[in-house]
């Protein structure tokens, strides 16, 4: 069990894929906003893919272990403590009971979340056939929402751990989280000539977009833009050309809300009427989530279907064994 | 991949139009999403009809790879895992069974029939209108005598809300999508004599009762929980979402309506709603769902030639309304 002292900002079960299957029934699949730093926390605890741990949204989360366990810290860096002391990010650790864990505030350093893992992870009832947080809904996870002051949550059996300490990401595979970023997006749904001119696309792709200091799990605002547009209004859709008859939204496009581009991330909606001009492939859509609200700059980056395909399979392959070494 | 004839990047092929179907043309959305659209940009029930039978043909076939179908009015979203299945052989597969589906008029689509109480200018929903005059906006033109329903009749040419409420129950509701927020469905109705439609709010409303049912456009929807909403609301109906899955109709999941069913309005008393809605949540009140019912989109047809001139009076007469009526 995990006794919470603070929950901080927003502090949230998670897991992935998250709740994969229901966007027909207008459910946004949640799970982690940066699939590659949960599922590295998920390896160096030794737990299998699919277990459940904490997304820590810029930080403050204050916690007791009741029991001894193996745990680590990815993401963000949040200057993780032990007791006052502190421990070392992408590598885990022991904890004993009555061992207090402190996440600080994120830095200057970058990033926005971070994940704690747990040897044999968290233990939340299935919702809809997972157990990731959906905030929105407020349904899932633990109770439906974030942590706060004195919730317990309950953990898994794990399997004897002290072998597990001392597992740590090789150094070359740490992400940096800059403040600047380039993103690979492929173009469409709808993009050019169609909706909007090759020169907004040639400047969506060329612009460094400013983090809007209104993100959140539903979607990642960056500035509003003034639009050529390639049509004059949306017709039947309704009066801006940025309208479209309602179509299912993929998970992490670019939504061009009237002027504003939002990218729908984790627990946005599901379905709508603005067009979408380009899509984050899956081996992008981490940044994101590590998206710094009113300090970070994007760039986006196309690339073609195969070259996503291979970035892909390039960013999975990475989150195995052959990418951990132990300590000493 | 890409054909000579196409016209954008975003724009992987096209399957021009042959006879009754119409064009076919497939989209990026990303790296695990592809967006299929048919036809022109109008609003048609026939394409949406379409996009079912298309979903039945993708259902009766295993496609490895494929994870999940999200149909909306005349497109549908393709999730798929393009590390196990290429988007060429997803394509490939999509046209062949393009290619085998029946004209739309030889669909017969599997629907329910939904029979819903809707209590017409309930107290919730005025409730909700008047805090936005307070609070919001105190000359809004959509809020005539405390509510939208007056403002519903005026727009479309009716002499009162009696009449409104006649239209409303006089036809079936075509649910067609369902999305942005869990559950929440899009709504046509399948009798086009009683099309009303109406712009939305200007600003957006704050507050909506979980249950509000209101008009935007051409579209119904039903409000599944409490939240910020623009459509102009006319009554409030039993909950079509229960988190606590309180009545057997939320057995398998919190979401009671699905694409593809109809719903049919029936008018009871605040009082009477007040009390079926304490029976949702006790388990004791049965849903009226009619299961093995199905569309004949023929029939629908010849049915909609029938009536045809009757439509266009209609139309006629809201469009004389409209010119009259002012625009939030």
């Amino acid at each position: 069990m995990l006794e919470v002292i603070e929950g901080g900002i927003q502090t949230t079960v998670q897991e992935y894929p998250g709740r994969v299957g229901y966007l027909n029934l207008g459910t946004y699949p949640a799970g982690p906003m940066d699939h590659f730093a949960f599922r590295i926390a998920n390896l160096l605890a030794g737990n299998a893919p699919g277990t459940c741990a904490l997304e820590v949204t810029l930080g403050g989360l204050k916690a007791r272990f009741n029991e001894r366990r193996v745990v680590s810290v990815t993401g963000a860096a949040m200057q993780p403590t032990l007791n006052g002391s502190s421990v070392p990010m992408w590598q885990s650790f022991e904890v004993k009971p009555g061992d207090l864990l402190a996440l600080g505030m994120v830095k200057a350093a970058g990033g926005f979340r971070s994940y704690l893992a747990v040897s044999g992870g968290f233990d939340v009832p299935e919702y809809m056939g997972s157990r990731a947080t959906f905030t929105v809904g407020g349904f899932g996870g633990f109770q439906g929402r974030g942590l706060k002051k004195a919730d317990r949550v309950p953990l898994n059996p794990a399997s004897a751990g002290n072998k597990l300490a001392g597992r740590r990401l090789r150094k070359e595979l740490i992400p940096s989280y800059a403040a600047e970023w380039e993103i690979e997006v492929m173009r469409g749904p709808q993009a050019d000539p169609d909706y909007l001119t090759a020169e907004d696309m040639d400047l969506f792709f060329s612009k460094a977009w400013k983090v809007d200091r209104n993100s959140n799990r539903m979607g990642i605002r960056l500035e509003s833009h003034k639009w050529q547009w390639a049509r004059a209004t949306g017709g039947v859709a309704g009066g801006h050309p940025s309208n479209i008859l309602d179509n299912g939204y993929a998970v992490w496009t670019v939504n061009i809300c009237g002027d504003q581009p939002i990218i729908l991330v984790a627990d946005g909606p599901s379905l709508g009427g603005f067009i979408c001009n380009a899509t984050l492939v899956h081996a992008s859509t981490w940044k994101a989530g590590q998206l710094v609200p009113g300090r970070d700059l994007v760039r986006f980056k196309e690339v073609t279907i195969e070259e996503a395909i291979s970035l892909a399979r390039r960013l999975d392959a990475s989150v195995s064994e052959r990418s951990i070494e132990r300590e000493y | 991949m890409v054909t000579p004839n196409a016209t954008s990047r975003a724009i992987i092929d096209r399957l021009p139009a042959s006879g009754e179907r119409p064009e076919v043309v497939y989209r990026y959305a990303g790296d695990r999403f592809i967006l299929l659209e048919y036809g022109d940009i109008v609003l048609d029930l026939r394409m949406n009809f379409r996009i079912f039978g298309l979903n039945d043909a993708i259902g009766k076939v295993r496609i490895p790879g494929l994870i999940e179908t999200v149909p909306a009015l005349r497109s549908m979203l393709v999730h798929y895992d393009s590390l196990e299945l290429s988007p060429r052989r997803l394509i490939e597969t999509l046209k062949e069974l393009e290619a085998g589906l029946p004209s739309v008029a030889n669909l017969t689509i599997h629907s329910r029939r939904v029979q819903l109480p809707i209590a017409f200018e309930d107290r919730h929903t005025r409730a909700d209108i008047q805090r936005y005059v307070k609070y919001t906006r105190q000359d809004a033109p959509n809020i005539v005598n405390g509510h939208n329903i007056e403002y519903i009749a005026q727009y479309n040419g009716l002499s009162d809300k009696n009449e409104v409420i006649e239209y409303i129950c006089a036809t079936q509701w075509w649910n067609a999508c369902i999305g942005f927020w869990p559950g929440l469905p899009f709504m046509f109705p399948l009798d086009p004599r009683y099309a009303i439609v109406t712009p939305k709010y200007n600003p957006t409303r704050p507050w909506t009762p979980e249950g509000a049912v209101g008009v935007g456009g051409p579209c119904v929807a039903i409000y599944p929980v409490a939240s910020p909403g623009g459509y102009q609301l006319f009554g409030r109906t039993i909950p079509i979402f229960d988190l606590q899955q309180r009545n057997p109709a939320f057995k398998e999941n919190p979401i009671l309506l699905k694409a593809a069913d109809r719903v049919e309005w029936v008018a009871v008393s605040d009082e009477e709603l007040e009390d079926i809605r304490a029976r949702v949540y006790d388990g004791t009140y049965r849903y009226k769902i009619v299961a093995y019912e199905a569309l004949n989109v023929r029939s629908y047809l010849e049915f909609l030639d029938l009536i045809k001139d009757e439509v266009a009076a209609f139309q006629k007469r809201q469009s004389e309304a409209t010119k009259h009526v002012p625009v939030p």
